[in-house]
């Protein structure tokens, strides 16, 4: 476990212009579809990470109202910020959960650059999604999604 | 949090209780000594004072102090913890041993909690946490910013049987007033300036004079008062009485824990020797002191407390993951030797009655009510007093001063300042601390309301002086007491706790103190179901200074999510993974080891198989540490397996070696190929054997659908044309596509060869030996009885890759079962020799069951709505009474030939066999390619050796007579193969020639042989045996041939041969070879033809000499004559180009021409049906059947079936050696004047098919097109070349001609000859002269069949020339097809007449 090394400030500077760190999408029966993470050698901490933040997403989806629950946004701000990570959430109508983890030293994104990443994050999934040849509940290893994950995780323009 | 044994209230107030310290003469340590305890010991379990007791406050009201409990303590002079409040070593190791030796009851009571899909079993409570708290609390150290665990009291103890015990106590007061005021130490700390003494006098039943105790006694009481002292009589059992009367032992329970915490006080191993009179109470050790009095009479224990020595008991936390860790965790894990120790040599209480316990409980009270609580109330009044009287003044005085020396605002200063005044110090008379002092006297005796207040109070002085660390102890007290107030008039301030937390850890750096304020303050939090407040408070304290307290929080922090009204399941499971993590770094292996278990179960099976992987990594390292093997295995196992469906262990009680399933390495079990039969010679010399199956081919589907259809077909053949509905096709080697529903069958002495696919999926290399196949086996007999041979089978490793190939050789019949593999499982330890490495390396001998899921079954719809799958019956062969097996060999089998060559081979059957096999007929994809001789002919013909009849050409060698060939005896593709007398008897084999002919097409050419074969006994089962080869094709030559009707009429002694017509083929042969360099020429040897009605009659032949060279000119062309000869049969007609005249007829040449138009005759079928209903109509049947018949007869008038068969001799140069191939090409002429060629099967392959959605039109056959029709009639006109006639003379001149019309047709023709006709057509206008026809000039007429009929005409020329007599022009219909109009017949070539002038 390397939580205890999270301190460790060597690669946390090294990637904070880094856009994301990590992009998970999570089934509606909370199993993961999809997880990249930007440093290879941390993957299971992030695993970790979006695994814990499902009970905050869990939490904020049984916080609205099943009446409202129509009008519920979907994307759910940041779920939780741990020492170096901010968490954010976003829920589809379908109860497909998107997680997206920053850096926390990234202070150049904001909110409304967040949700622009999760609705491109959304149309790509759909687009998945329309694939004949995909079967739902399978992991993604569609290219073009792959892609389009990768430029949400490499250097900010 | 977990749940406590303890509520909030009773936790809190058990934290901070009255301190009393314990002074005692060696004389009364002594006497308590009898009973393995010192006096503070002695009184432990008595003091929670089960009574009230009643005291009043300063305002002099009573309250009722409940369920009180005071702490008694030796006087320690060293303090338990450094000043700096880091913890100490020793303290460290106090804490961890605790923890350590709390684990959780096996199979204790596990709650389960149901969180959304999660069913999750948690321990409720978590009672090592508590011990830790506790054992924390009491280890406390004292400081000077709080008065809660300073020393209100003193017992001084002194024994009844001192010579003077008043002097005695005079001097324990000494004593006791020395180490309080001299200043020598700074250890213990005691609460007030005046201590309570209270003097007991200690009587020892079983030894002193209990008259003279009473009367010290008395003589103290009026001393010290009665409520200053006290007389208490305990050891009232003598020894010998006691050993049969149970007593319980109250001792026990404390004394463990505080006799480690004793201790391990002691950093220093040396004795602390604080003064010679108060050594024996400065030794805290009960244990150690007993082994000094007991050195001599008790090894054991002396050994055991060497061993014991606090710094080498130390172990090192280990780091995480090192398997050395294993020594380490070996000595962790055995009791501590302390314990044992104890245990061993005491029993507490010895001599102690019910009595006894009675007094001393008694005394307790007594102290307690009649000494400390009015003390304490004393204090209470004064500091009151005090405080209330100075108030007014030194409140304003001080803030003035302040604000002369302090200038600035207070509240504004930062942290960094704040920490310079952190170590502010108050002189122990301070206000501020007395304050604090009554405060916390108040709180000692459950004063809440007014030790809130007086907290409050004193937290707003030391704030506004700055004393950090003084302000946040008040801010903590007045939290709790704050809590604690009856009635809780007021919220419970967490913000004071977490303002005193982060003072204490950021500004004091004083972790323990945070700690502790950080664990009260989490327990009322939970008390107040804020548990999100909670966690987020115990997540906050952990911190890399201490791993077991950080694990420790951390897990209270992981009940606390999952006792949330909405249980957050993973953040409970996360930060129990976070806790293991740190109990391990702690060295607490046994509690990593549960904290993963619990958080597993939220991650088990849940598709994170990252996290997966890594929480069964941990559990099995730590279950491997931890000596737990099997459940390392189980873990490691879900590692390996855990891309795979869940695999079923299923043990199986038949197996007499229990050997432990290995999960190592992975075995593709649906990958497994099953090989049933022997080993082959491939080759013996020159022979050849056939390649059959084998396990290195690789599965092709069409390949396996092809050598199905070869053998319905043989099978079909052999049976008389039907296949039996229980044919099932031959596997020999079974895989994961082949049909494995039926049991296979397996012949006895035949090997079973099984290839198991392993994979690796660690990195590591695995070194696997000595692997054998597990099976099972059940005897039957089948008809007769089998001989019993003791050894069943035996099995071989054959390979060990990453495919292993075992080999079992059945002995018996009976039915087989494979179940799995044993083998030595070994890793290489260096990258050397594996070989090598396996016999010196540990290595481990498990077995893996083979298990084979079946195909998934998709037919009924319940099977299609459900997953469920067939058997899969691979590896349970069924093994059955011998049979045949045959072997075949080839010699001089060529590789590469040219199209139609012709080439001889051998073919060798053997019968390696004890069953004598009959039936031998084999099937090929290309029953074209070859022919057999016949076996009787053979013998004597076959070559001495391969090389004496090398140039001797293929049609010389035998003449097969034409019976024999096998073209008639079966299906398509299927030959009979002509053996000797039917049978191949064992052991015997036989060789027969193979005639081979390269295929027509060039281009490499795959040919499949299957070989059928049946035992000879009744109800033999079949065998059979494949072969596949490669030819090489290469062009040769391209042979047209046009068939066309001679105009001549035929002669008349032909006519009366039946002859009626014939017919001229035009043969073009070219050479397009020319790219080979090896072929030098060809010459066409003979010609000859093939058909019922026809045969080759004569050459004529343009070319000068006979023999052609067909190098020099590529192309060449024939003329032959055909007579039409009608005869049911096939005839050959051989015309000899060259000087030996070859018989077609009786060579293989016949055969290879039937088996090559065996495809024809089939595409010929309605030609077929044709032909016999032109029989039917010969014989006058009639011939009434309509339209139908018409195509065909018409067709057939244009029909030639005639073959011609090109023999040809190629003169090869191979390896500076002329050798002369031979071959043959066929050219199948069907219609007149359409040209066939030898390649034509080749373009028709081109041909695109194309798709065709609806149903085919009726075929266009009932109406005879109009080219067909006008061949009906065949014209030709009879008259002299030229005629000389004398113009001048006669000015008309006539000459008369014939027109012989023949009826080409089988039926009856009416004919309309038109003379007048006019040619529209542009040529026929050119003639200059025209002539006139005379007389008659439209004839109607009716010819049957095949009639010739001549009608004169006679023609009138005016001028002489040249003229052309073909103008008439022949209508023809058949004649029963009244509504047909007349087809013009084709017009004979022009008819040149010369007429000449004659004058």
């Amino acid at each position: 476990m390397e939580h205890t090394q999270s301190r460790d400030a060597c690669w946390h500077s090294r990637h904070h212009s880094k856009m994301a760190v990590c992009i998970a999408v999570i089934a509606k029966e909370n199993y993961p579809l999809y997880i990249r993470s930007v440093p290879v050698q941390n993957e299971l901490k992030f695993h970790y990470t979006v695994h814990t933040s499902l009970d905050v997403v869990e939490e904020k989806i049984s916080a609205v109202g099943k009446a409202m629950a129509d009008q519920r946004e979907l994307y759910l701000g940041l779920l939780y910020p741990t020492e170096d990570y901010k968490v954010y959430g976003y829920v589809t109508n379908s109860k497909v959960k998107f997680v997206i983890v920053v850096d926390s030293s990234n202070t150049s994104l904001r909110d409304n650059e967040i949700r622009s990443m999760f609705r491109k994050l959304h149309n790509s999934f759909t687009d998945v999604m329309c694939n004949p040849f995909y079967n739902p509940g399978d992991t993604i290893q569609s290219k073009a999604f792959d892609s389009m994950v990768s430029a949400m995780m490499v250097q900010a323009s | 949090m977990a749940q406590c044994v303890q509520s909030v209230q009773e936790f809190i107030q058990d934290s901070f209780v009255p301190m009393v310290a314990v002074l005692c003469s060696e004389d009364a340590e002594k006497v308590t000594r009898k009973n393995n305890l010192n006096f503070s010991e002695l009184l432990r379990p008595f003091c929670r004072l089960t009574s009230e007791g009643h005291m009043r406050d300063p305002n002099n009201q009573v309250q009722v102090v409940k369920n009180l409990r005071i702490s008694v303590n030796n006087v320690v002079t060293r303090p338990s913890v450094p000043a700096s409040g880091v913890p100490g070593h020793a303290h460290r190791r106090l804490l961890s041993e605790v923890v350590l030796t709390c684990q959780p009851a096996e199979g204790g009571v596990a709650n389960v909690i149901t969180a959304g899909d999660y069913d999750l079993n948690i321990s409720a409570t978590t009672p090592w946490f508590e011990a830790y708290r506790e054992s924390f609390l009491q280890s406390m150290p004292a400081s000077d910013h709080e008065f809660l665990n300073h020393y209100l009291a003193c017992l001084l103890v002194v024994s009844s049987s001192e010579a003077v015990p008043v002097e005695k106590f005079l001097k324990l007061s000494q004593e006791q007033h020395r180490i309080q005021h001299s200043g020598e130490y700074t250890n213990p700390k005691w609460f007030i300036p005046n201590t309570l003494k209270y003097y007991v006098l200690l009587h020892d039943m079983s030894q002193g004079d209990e008259q003279r105790a009473d009367s010290v006694y008395e003589d103290m009481k009026q001393r010290y008062g009665a409520q200053g002292c006290y007389l208490l009589k305990v050891n009232s059992r003598t020894a010998a009485a006691g050993a049969d009367e149970q007593i319980p032992d109250p001792w026990s329970q404390y004394l463990h824990k505080s006799s480690l915490q004793s201790q391990d006080q002691y950093e220093d191993p040396a004795p602390v020797v604080v003064n010679d009179t108060a050594v024996e109470n400065n030794v805290g050790g009960t244990s150690e002191v007993d082994g000094h009095d007991s050195e001599e009479k008790d090894g054991v224990l002396v050994n055991s407390l060497d061993n014991t020595h606090p710094l080498q008991l130390d172990t090192p936390s280990d780091p995480p993951g090192s398997l050395d860790a294993l020594r380490a965790v070996a000595v962790e894990t055995k009791p501590p030797p302390v314990a044992t120790g104890m245990a061993a040599a005491t029993s507490h209480g010895a001599c102690l009655t019910l009595n006894d316990h009675d007094r001393i409980r008694l005394f307790i009270q007594e102290f307690t009510f009649r000494g400390l609580l009015p003390h304490i109330e004393k204090n209470i009044r004064q500091l009151n007093d005090q405080l209330v009287s100075r108030k007014g003044l030194s409140r304003s005085l001080f803030s003035a001063t302040k604000k002369w020396f302090g200038g600035g605002k207070v509240p504004e200063k930062s942290i960094a300042e704040l920490k310079n005044t952190s170590g502010l110090l108050y002189p122990p008379e301070a206000p501020e601390l007395q304050i604090r002092k009554m405060a916390d006297l108040c709180f000692l005796v459950q004063l809440y309301d007014l030790a809130y207040s007086c907290y409050h109070t004193a937290k707003k002085d030391f704030l506004s002086d700055q004393a950090m660390l003084y302000a946040a102890g008040a801010l903590e007290m007045a939290a709790v007491s704050a809590f604690l107030q009856v009635g809780a008039p007021r919220p419970y301030p967490a913000h004071y706790m977490d303002t005193a937390i982060q003072t204490y850890r950021d500004v004091s750096m004083n972790m323990v103190l945070a700690e502790r304020c950080a664990l009260l303050s989490a327990e009322v939090l939970k008390s107040q179901a804020k548990y999100s407040d909670a966690a987020t408070l115990l997540i906050k304290m952990t911190s890399e200074d201490s791993d077991l307290r950080s694990a420790l929080l951390l897990e209270q922090a992981a009940h606390c999510f999952i006792n949330m009204r909405n249980p957050m399941v993973r953040k409970f499971a996360f930060h129990m993974i976070l806790a293991g993590h740190r109990f391990s770094k702690a060295g607490q292996k046994r509690h990593a080891l549960r904290c993963y278990c619990q958080a597993m179960q939220v991650y088990k099976g849940k598709g994170w198989s990252l996290a997966e992987d890594h929480i069964n990594f941990t559990i099995g390292r730590q279950s491997f540490t931890l000596r737990q093997p099997e459940n390392a295995v189980t873990a490691f196992r879900h590692i390996l397996t855990n891309d795979k469906n869940p695999i079923t262990t299923l043990k199986q009680p038949f197996h007499n070696v229990a050997l432990p399933q290995l999960p190592l390495p992975c075995i593709n079990s649906s990958a497994t190929r099953v090989y049933f039969g022997h080993e082959r010679r491939l080759a013996e010399g020159e022979k050849q054997a056939a390649t059959h199956v084998s396990l290195d081919q690789e599965f092709d589907r069409d390949l396996a659908a092809m050598w199905q259809d070869l053998e319905e077909q043989v099978v079909a053949a052999a049976k008389r044309g039907v296949v039996p509905a229980t044919f099932q096709p031959t596997q020999c080697c079974l895989n994961s596509q082949t049909d494995n529903l039926r049991f296979p069958l397996a012949v006895v002495e035949e090997p079973i060869i099984v290839e198991v696919v392993f994979r690796n999926p660690l990195k590591v290399p695995l070194v696997l030996s000595d692997l054998t196949l597990l099976w099972k086996f059940t005897l039957k007999d089948f008809n007769r009885p089998q001989p019993q041979e003791d050894s069943v089978g035996d099995v071989v490793a054959i390979s060990n890759e990453k495919d292993a190939r075992l080999k079992l050789l059945p002995h018996q019949t009976g039915q087989l079962n494979i179940l799995g593999l044993v083998y030595n499982l070994a890793s290489t330890s260096s990258t050397g020799d594996t070989t090598i490495n396996t016999a010196e390396g540990t290595s481990v001998r498990g077995r893996q069951d083979l298990e084979i899921q079946g195909p998934r079954l998709n037919q009924t719809k319940e099977e299609k709505t459900s997953v469920s799958h067939g058997p899969d019956r691979r590896l349970d062969p069924t093994i059955t009474p011998p049979m045949p097996l045959l072997e075949v060999f080839f010699l001089q089998f060529p590789t590469a030939l040219l199209c139609g060559e012709i080439r001889k081979a051998y073919v060798e059957f053997c019968n390696v066999s004890r069953v004598t096999l009959c039936g031998l007929r084999v099937a090929s994809t290309h029953p074209d390619f070859f022919t057999f001789g016949s076996s009787s002919l053979a013998t004597p013909l076959t070559p001495l050796s391969p090389t004496s009849f090398e140039n001797c050409s293929a049609y010389k060698t035998l003449a097969t007579p034409p019976g024999v060939s096998g073209a008639g005896t079966g299906g398509k593709g299927v030959t009979e193969i002509p053996l000797g007398e039917g049978t191949l008897k064992p052991g015997e084999s036989t060789q027969l020639p193979l005639w081979l002919r390269g295929p027509d097409q060039e281009g490499v050419h795959e040919i499949h042989f299957l070989f059928y074969y049946e035992s000879a006994e009744k109800g033999g089962k079949i065998r059979v045996l494949r072969h596949t080869v490669f030819i090489c094709a290469s062009r040769s030559l391209s042979v047209r041939a046009t068939a066309c009707r001679s105009n001549t009429l035929p002669e008349e002694e032909e006519r009366k041969e039946g002859r009626n017509s014939s017919m001229l083929v035009f043969v073009d042969v070219e050479n397009i070879n020319s790219s080979e360099a090896g072929v030098r020429e060809f010459h066409i040897a003979q010609v000859s033809s093939s058909s019922k009605q026809w045969r080759l009659h004569k050459c004529i032949n343009p070319a000068e000499d006979k023999e052609s060279l067909f190098s020099l000119m590529p192309v060449f062309n024939f003329c032959f004559s055909v007579p039409s000869k009608a005869v049911e049969k096939y005839t050959f007609a051989d015309l000899s180009l060259g000087n030996e005249l070859i018989i077609t007829s009786t060579t293989p040449c016949a055969d290879f021409f039937f088996r090559r138009c065996q495809p024809l005759e089939s595409l010929r079928l309605p030609v077929a049906m044709e032909t016999q209903g032109r029989h039917s109509r010969s014989q006058g049947v009639g011939h009434g059947d309509g339209a139908k018949d018409i195509a065909g007869v018409v067709r057939k008038c244009n029909e030639v079936e005639l073959d011609i068969i090109i023999l040809w001799k190629a003169f090869v140069v191979e390896d500076n050696k002329q050798v002369i191939l031979e071959g043959q090409l066929h050219v199948a002429l069907q219609t007149i004047d359409k040209e066939a060629c030898s390649m034509t099967q080749k373009e028709e392959a081109q041909e695109m098919v194309l798709l065709k959605f609806k149903p085919e039109l009726p075929p266009p056959m009932t109406r005879p097109s109009m080219e067909q029709l006008s061949h009906l009639i065949k014209t030709n006109l009879h008259y002299p070349e030229s005629y000389s006639h004398p113009f001048n003379q006669k000015s008309l001149c006539m000459v008369p001609v014939t027109l012989t019309l023949s009826n080409c047709s089988l039926a009856q023709v009416d004919v309309i000859i038109d003379l007048r006709h006019k040619t529209t057509s542009p040529e026929s206008l050119e003639v200059h002269g025209s002539f006139t026809w005379l007389g008659q000039t439209q004839f109607k007429l009716q010819l049957r069949a095949q009639e010739v009929m001549r009608v004169q005409l006679r023609a009138c020329f005016l001028h002489a020339g040249v003229y052309n007599l073909g103008t008439p022009r022949v209508f023809a219909k058949l004649a029963d097809q009244g509504a047909m109009c007349e087809t013009s017949q084709q017009t004979a070539t022009p008819a040149l007449i010369i007429i000449i002038n004659s004058t």
